[in-house]
């Protein structure tokens, strides 16, 4: 072959090779802008759903505080309406003391008329023994307007926001006081209201540390649904239904028991793991909120105890509350309790 | 303008008079002091590369590619020195030096896209200096490879249209150059409008 052919041969390979070298390139580079189009059409489309996701999740969290200021008004409606029961059985309780005051007044006010009478008439050994009687009646006046006082403190202690202090407080005395309002409190809303109260309160328990507002609270709630419960049964079944709401108290070394039983209709099997659940209510709407037990839960929780319950469907649900004896208990009180 | 462009391309700019300035200074060795261009190449292809490693780290924008690109430019001026040493003396044309930048730029082409591809930051490629800067590198310096490959193996009698060829290609690749400067000067004034 002439050096002519060999370099004409060259001048073919070089530009058959160029030509695929810049083909492959082309290639390259299209394949590459394609692509990135592709990758860019579906980074676009993610971000579309992004935005979609960011929006869904700031109405979400709309809602979400929208829920939590209902929840906080279901909240205080539920220590209104508790409120309101206390109301009732403290109005009962506080008009026996004033009964007493007013008539011991009216009699002492027509013994100092006797004894004046007595006095102008010189007939002094009468007006002493009248003295002495009035002395007498102002003595139950003090004795009933104390009696007053205590229940208006009470009513107060349990109105104001538990701010977790702890004091030693006798659970029996406790109780005693809350089925007294709890039964004043059911006696005002259903006037034909009956029920037999049986109480067993050990007498070797000592006063524990407890926020006494909040434990009243949840003994007067959970007493205040077995009295609801008797009703419900005695509405359904016939005369021969006797109520009865027994509470009892026990101790030993560890705390104290406080057990709540009655007779009503029962727990149904399906809802036995939803009564504590906040807002889950069987009654009719607007006679409960729901938040009844759910915070009876959190303040026990919070004071290192337990609540648990037993129920027959149609005979008996007996609640049970431990509270631990603990001098270094510090409780966390949660936020729907305040 | 120059103030009104981003760093990359700034680079880009020197790189092109530089690039300017180093043919000024062959055509000037060649037609006034009748003396062989070829020694200037030996100098001019370490600069040429460190500049174009620059562009390519303010591109790449990753630290751990900073170190690799530093790492190329010593494997290149070490190459180049036992080059001119061992292989292509000052008078020959350091084809083979020329070959390993060439290659090296096609990878760093490579790598810059998948970096874009990486991003999804551009909206249109094609108004991009990036993309045009990156596709006259890979484009040019592909075929560079094959060119002075060719004139390597084919030493002694190489078909002069690759040269015509190649220097069509180069000037082609400047312009380009120049083309991704002014879109990179209108994306700025976009932005900054």
């Amino acid at each position: 072959m002439t050096n002519r052919q060999i370099e004409s041969i060259d001048v073919i390979v070089f530009i058959v090779a160029g030509i695929l070298v810049i083909l492959l390139m082309f290639g390259f580079i299209l394949y590459f802008l394609i692509s990135y189009k592709s990758k860019k059409r579906d980074y676009n489309l993610l971000e579309i759903q992004k935005k979609e996701l960011d929006d869904q999740k700031k109405l979400l969290e709309n809602t979400l505080s929208e829920l939590r200021a209902t929840q906080s008004q279901l909240i205080h409606s539920e220590k209104m309406a508790s409120l309101g029961q206390l109301t009732a059985g403290i109005a009962h309780e506080i008009q026996n003391p004033l009964n007493f005051v007013n008539n011991f007044s009216d009699v002492s006010k027509e013994l100092l008329t006797e004894m004046r009478e007595d006095i102008k008439k010189n007939n002094i050994e009468d007006a002493l023994e009248l003295a002495s009687d009035v002395v007498n009646n102002l003595d139950k006046i003090y004795f009933h307007g104390k009696k007053a006082e205590s229940i208006v403190k009470g009513m107060l202690q349990h109105s104001r926001a538990a701010k977790g202090l702890l004091e030693k407080a006798d659970i029996n005395l406790l109780c005693d006081e809350s089925i007294r309002l709890a039964y004043h409190g059911m006696k005002s809303k259903f006037m034909d209201f009956n029920v037999e109260i049986t109480t067993i309160f050990a007498q070797n328990i000592p006063k524990i540390y407890i926020i006494p507002q909040d434990i009243g609270r949840v003994i007067l709630n959970i007493l205040s649904n077995a009295f609801y419960a008797t009703i419900q049964k005695s509405k359904k079944i016939s005369s021969d239904y006797k109520p009865n709401v027994t509470i009892k108290t026990l101790y030993d070394s560890s705390g104290v028991n406080v057990y709540i039983r009655d007779n009503g209709c029962g727990i149904p099997q399906e809802i036995k793991d939803k009564i504590f659940q906040p807002f889950f209510t069987t009654k009719i709407s607007g006679q409960g909120t729901g938040l009844g037990l759910s915070i009876c839960y959190d303040i026990i929780n919070s004071h290192g105890g337990r609540i648990s319950f037993e129920s027959k469907e149609r005979e008996f649900t007996e609640f049970n509350i431990f509270l631990p004896n603990k001098s270094n208990l510090v409780v966390k009180i949660p936020n729907n309790v305040v | 303008m120059f103030s009104k462009i981003e760093i990359a391309f700034k680079w880009i700019g020197i790189l092109l008079i530089v690039t300017f300035l180093n043919e000024l200074n062959t055509r000037f060795l060649v037609k006034s002091l009748s003396i062989q261009s070829n020694g200037v190449y030996h100098f001019f292809v370490p600069i040429e590369f460190s500049i174009y490693t620059i562009i390519f780290a303010t591109f790449i924008n990753l630290k751990r590619w900073n170190k690799i690109l530093i790492l190329l430019v010593f494997l290149l001026v070490i190459i180049e020195i036992l080059n001119t040493l061992f292989l292509q003396p000052i008078y020959v044309t350091n084809t083979n030096t020329m070959i390993i930048e060439s290659v090296f730029l096609v990878l760093l082409s490579l790598i810059l896209y998948i970096r874009i591809k990486e991003s999804t930051y551009y909206k249109n490629l094609l108004l991009e200096g990036v993309f045009w800067f990156n596709s006259s590198i890979l484009f040019y310096y592909a075929f560079n490879i094959l060119v002075w490959g060719f004139h390597n193996w084919d030493f002694i009698n190489p078909p002069l249209i690759m040269y015509d060829i190649n220097a069509f290609l180069c000037g082609l690749m400047y312009l380009t150059f120049l083309f991704s400067i002014y879109l990179n000067f209108i994306q700025v004034r976009k932005l900054k409008n």
